[in-house]
């Protein structure tokens, strides 16, 4: 049982040691948002006029604001229409079925450079226009499926027979979703909606190509400074949003219980 | 009444899979097809520029030694990220699924995920910084170590790794946290009471149930993976040049659509083989 | 947001005197497609113009020529001025993308240098198709504080004292263009490209990384990445103004020469606020104040005159011995960049 306790021990360090990796970019970008050097050289001069660049900086802030609400929106619409699918998936045999869910490989496998700019040559030729629909459209699109893989993989893991069961007793296929299926992959459909949201939010060629000249998003905006190269304004905003984020997480982690079903 | 009943789960089946599927095609795979049909073509049919279709652009990839050379390397970099990925991520979410309770478990679920939400190329410039000579590793080794060392992993493959499989590890810890979490804890005290040993309750009833999530993630990360071409340019400096990157340069550096599009289509073919290939493996070993 | 609705107001207001001073003024948006941070963008510049005859300017960006076109290709009536390099204009003329500017209601347009607003890429058919801005070289930076005596050719770009310690842009074109200029020849019409393969060949050994943007160069240079690298004359100009201790070196072999020139798309619908912006964009007064904080060389003869004597441009540019030294780059066919970057991509490939 000792062993037990050292290995449980051990097991908890380890995850401390990753969350540390995976966190060393991000504190630097923090950190250097805090650099007086714009050419983020060491060592630090501590400095608090990158924030107040940035609350003056009405591109930034109006484009951060757009990926916001274009990456809920695209997390709510690829999230419902990518669980649906996955579940139909799961749940009926069908021909064509391989070939539908290989078919969700290409919009991940090819780069996106040659997707978007597909998207933009499509769209332009069936008229329709630039704005905050088409980027929708593509983000929704590129988006999907990560949802089905994910919510798929959650469903593996799943007992059809459960479903029969509720069947059995008489509930209708909606009510049978709805109380045995849908809580039961609740957090696969959460780690979804996750990578929705990280795909939308980082998605730069869709956002880039369709989206109205004047109103762009973040990543957008970081993309087309690269050629001068984008000053620490750019670590500022990005240090505020993740502070934000990770504020409504632990919130949403206190008072939801998500991630879990016990 | 067999018939009847498979017909009503067909139309079941129809209406919850078409909306992703019809908003997929007009969104992705129509301008693909278009993509794919500018593949066979001699030039992007713009203007009055003259076209005509062939294999040509295919058959470059054959002719010229070094689009294999690239492909073959960017094969073997998604390998290596993917490997790290697991082994690194797998271990990370067993830890997060089986041995952390309550409220804990989902903060620190989330916790993982976060990073993955800040923006691509702020991430691998702040590891620019981290890597490079001079930078923070440098410092922080210098700072704590009595002699003088100079560490400049920047601009290299080691780079490239770590930092895409930083990107990635999100991925397979999410999707083997998932499958984990599923996995039922009587199963396994059931095992340990019976006497078994600690690694045949891993090989024998953890990674076979875990295994679709591993998959799962172990594919999010293989596929896009290979097509990279951010990470390596900005990372990888003089090395950094893959399949993804010579896409890339057809689109960015010359107006050849097709070729690029002729390229990434192979890309494509030779990572859906791949998959093919090796998913009744590994659904053996489910 | 309230920023904006200050900006809003006073534009308002400023528009209100000025109509009421000279009669009708017509407000327009007109959307301008250039690189981001590239002067048309500047704040000051945007909210000048605005004030001065009303108009609202709206920015989209590009990151490569071929995106330019492509962006010019789908999205006909979109933009109203765009910035091509005149190596590109007679493309984006032939594909009809862009038409003749009427400059007669240009009146800074007398005062551009005769070389540069007469340059026959912009002036196809003899028509101005492109208003000459500015122009630049493309040559290369050097670390001063740790390489002395200051080199005069580019030869020391193969420098073994330097193995390791050279940085490049990945790019085909501009990558042959300077093998070229090591090898003697004419970066316009390079006869022995095996030669140049060569050239090339033993130059990979002594890059150590490849930039890609003015920041990457500026970083690198910072950290001791590198201590030479190709850089463009502008960049250097801004890199300087920072405080780096950046040399720019024009070599005795030469340097590339490049030429930037704003157009009207030909499905523009505000060709005449177009041309008030073009206008704007060439007088003296905008660019003293863009060269301030760093900008390649005026097309406009007034302008660069205007300058102050310790300014870089001035100071690099004006020196006729340079001038002399450099070679223009000229329009590319599709053909030679796609043999171009194939030569590159092996290069590197085997280099792997």
């Amino acid at each position: 049982m000792a062993m037990g306790r050292f290995l449980e021990r051990l097991g908890r360090v380890y995850l401390g040691v990753v969350l540390a990796f995976l966190y060393v970019p991000i504190l630097v970008m923090a950190v250097m948002s805090f650099n007086q050097s714009e050419f983020y050289q060491l060592p630090i001069r501590f400095t608090t006029g990158w924030y107040e660049k940035l609350w003056n900086n009405s591109e930034i802030l109006n484009a951060a604001w757009s990926s916001v609400w274009i990456a809920c929106t695209t997390t709510v619409i690829a999230t419902t229409l990518g669980t649906a699918a996955a579940i139909a998936f799961f749940r009926y045999e069908f021909r064509g079925k391989v070939i539908l869910q290989a078919l969700l490989f290409p919009p991940i496998a090819i780069p996106w450079l040659i997707t978007g700019t597909a998207m933009l040559i499509f769209f332009f030729s069936i008229g329709l226009g630039r704005g905050a629909p088409a980027v929708i459209i593509g983000h929704v699109a590129l988006a999907l499926p990560y949802v089905i893989v994910v919510v798929t993989a959650r469903l593996r893991t799943f007992d059809p027979q459960l479903e029969e069961a509720a069947r059995s007793l008489g509930a209708s296929s909606w009510e049978v979703t709805r109380s045995v299926t849908l809580p039961w992959i609740a957090s696969g459909i959460i780690a979804g909606a996750l990578f929705a949201f990280a795909v939308s939010f980082d998605q730069f060629v869709v956002s880039y190509f369709l989206a109205e000249p004047g109103d762009s998003t973040l990543p957008v905006v970081i993309y087309t400074a690269i050629r001068k190269g984008f000053t620490p304004e750019i670590n500022a905003i990005s240090t505020i949003i993740i502070v934000i984020s990770m504020s409504l997480m632990l919130l949403a982690a206190r008072y939801a219980n998500f991630g879990g079903e016990r | 009444m067999s018939s009847t009943l498979a017909r009503r789960d067909g139309l079941r089946a129809a209406t919850m899979i078409s909306p992703a599927y019809i908003w997929l095609t007009v969104a992705v795979f129509l301008p693909l097809a278009a993509m794919l049909f500018f593949s066979f073509l001699s030039e992007a049919p713009f203007g009055d520029r003259e076209w005509f279709v062939t294999a040509a652009n295919y058959m470059e990839f054959f002719e010229k030694g070094f689009y294999l050379k690239l492909l073959v390397r960017s094969l073997t970099l998604g390998l290596v990220v993917t490997g790290f990925c697991i082994l690194i991520g797998f271990p990370c979410a067993f830890v997060l699924a089986k041995t952390i309770k309550g409220r804990w478990r989902e903060a620190l679920f989330l916790l993982v995920i976060l990073p993955f939400w800040s923006n691509s190329l702020v991430r691998i410039f702040s590891w620019a910084i981290v890597l490079r000579g001079n930078g923070v590793i440098d410092s922080v080794l210098d700072l704590i170590l009595p002699f003088e060392v100079s560490v400049n992993l920047m601009f290299s493959y080691p780079a490239i790794v770590i930092g895409l499989v930083h990107s990635y590890l999100p991925y397979v810890i999410l999707t083997s946290y998932l499958a984990l979490q599923a996995i039922d804890d009587n199963l396994i005290d059931a095992a340990r009471s019976m006497g078994a040993p600690r690694r045949m309750i891993l090989w024998r009833i953890i990674i076979p149930l875990a295994l679709p999530g591993l998959i799962a993630g172990a594919v999010l990360i293989f596929v896009p993976v290979v097509g990279s071409f951010m990470e390596p340019r900005i990372l990888g400096g003089r090395s950094g040049t893959f399949f993804g990157t010579v896409i890339e340069d057809q689109f960015v550096a010359v107006f050849n659509w097709p070729l690029g599009a002729a390229l990434s289509f192979i890309l494509l073919g030779v990572v859906l083989l791949i998959l093919a290939v090796s998913s009744p493996v590994l659904r053996r070993a489910q | 947001m309230s920023i904006n609705a200050k900006w809003t107001g006073c534009a308002a207001l400023a528009t209100l005197v000025l109509g009421m001073g000279v009669g009708a003024v017509h407000a327009d948006e007109i959307r301008v497609l250039n690189w981001k941070g590239y002067g048309t963008d500047s704040d000051w510049a945007v909210a000048e113009f605005k004030e001065k005859t009303g108009h609202t300017v709206v920015h989209d960006y590009f990151n490569s020529e071929q995106e330019m076109l492509t962006k010019l290709r789908t999205n006909p009536g979109a933009y109203d001025v765009v910035l091509i390099n005149s190596a590109f204009t007679g493309q984006a003329l032939e594909e009809g993308l862009i038409s003749p500017i009427d400059t007669s209601d240009i009146s800074n347009f007398a005062d551009l240098a005769p070389n540069l607003g007469g340059n026959p890429e912009l002036n196809v058919g003899g028509k101005v198709n492109g208003v000459a801005w500015v122009w630049g070289l493309t040559s290369f930076g050097v670390n001063k504080d740790e390489v002395s005596p200051l080199p005069t050719s580019i030869q020391v770009l193969w420098d073994d004292q330097y193995t390791g310690k050279v940085g490049w842009r990945d790019d085909a074109l501009e990558s042959v263009q300077f093998a070229a200029l090591a090898t003697g020849q004419n970066i316009n019409d390079v006869k022995d490209l095996d030669a140049v393969k060569s050239k090339l060949e033993t130059l990979l050994p002594q890059i150590k990384t490849f930039w890609s943007s003015e920041n990457d160069w500026n970083q690198f240079f910072a950290a001791g990445d590198f201590l030479m690298a190709p850089y463009w004359s502008g960049s250097a100009g801004r890199s300087i103004a920072k405080g780096l201790p950046v040399a720019f070196v024009v070599p005795e072999e030469g340097a590339i020469g490049w030429l930037d020139g704003l157009s009207i798309p030909a499905t523009s619908e505000n060709r005449e606020a177009a041309r008030e912006f073009i206008n704007y964009m060439i007088d003296p007064q905008f660019y003293v104040k863009w060269a301030e904080s760093g900008a390649p060389a005026s097309a406009n003869a007034k302008a660069a005159a205007a300058l102050p004597a310790d300014d870089f441009n001035r100071a690099t540019l004006g020196d006729p011995a340079v001038v002399a030294r450099v070679q223009f780059m000229q329009p590319v066919s599709d053909e030679t960049r796609k043999t171009y970057l194939e030569l590159w991509q092996e290069l590197k490939a085997n280099a792997q």
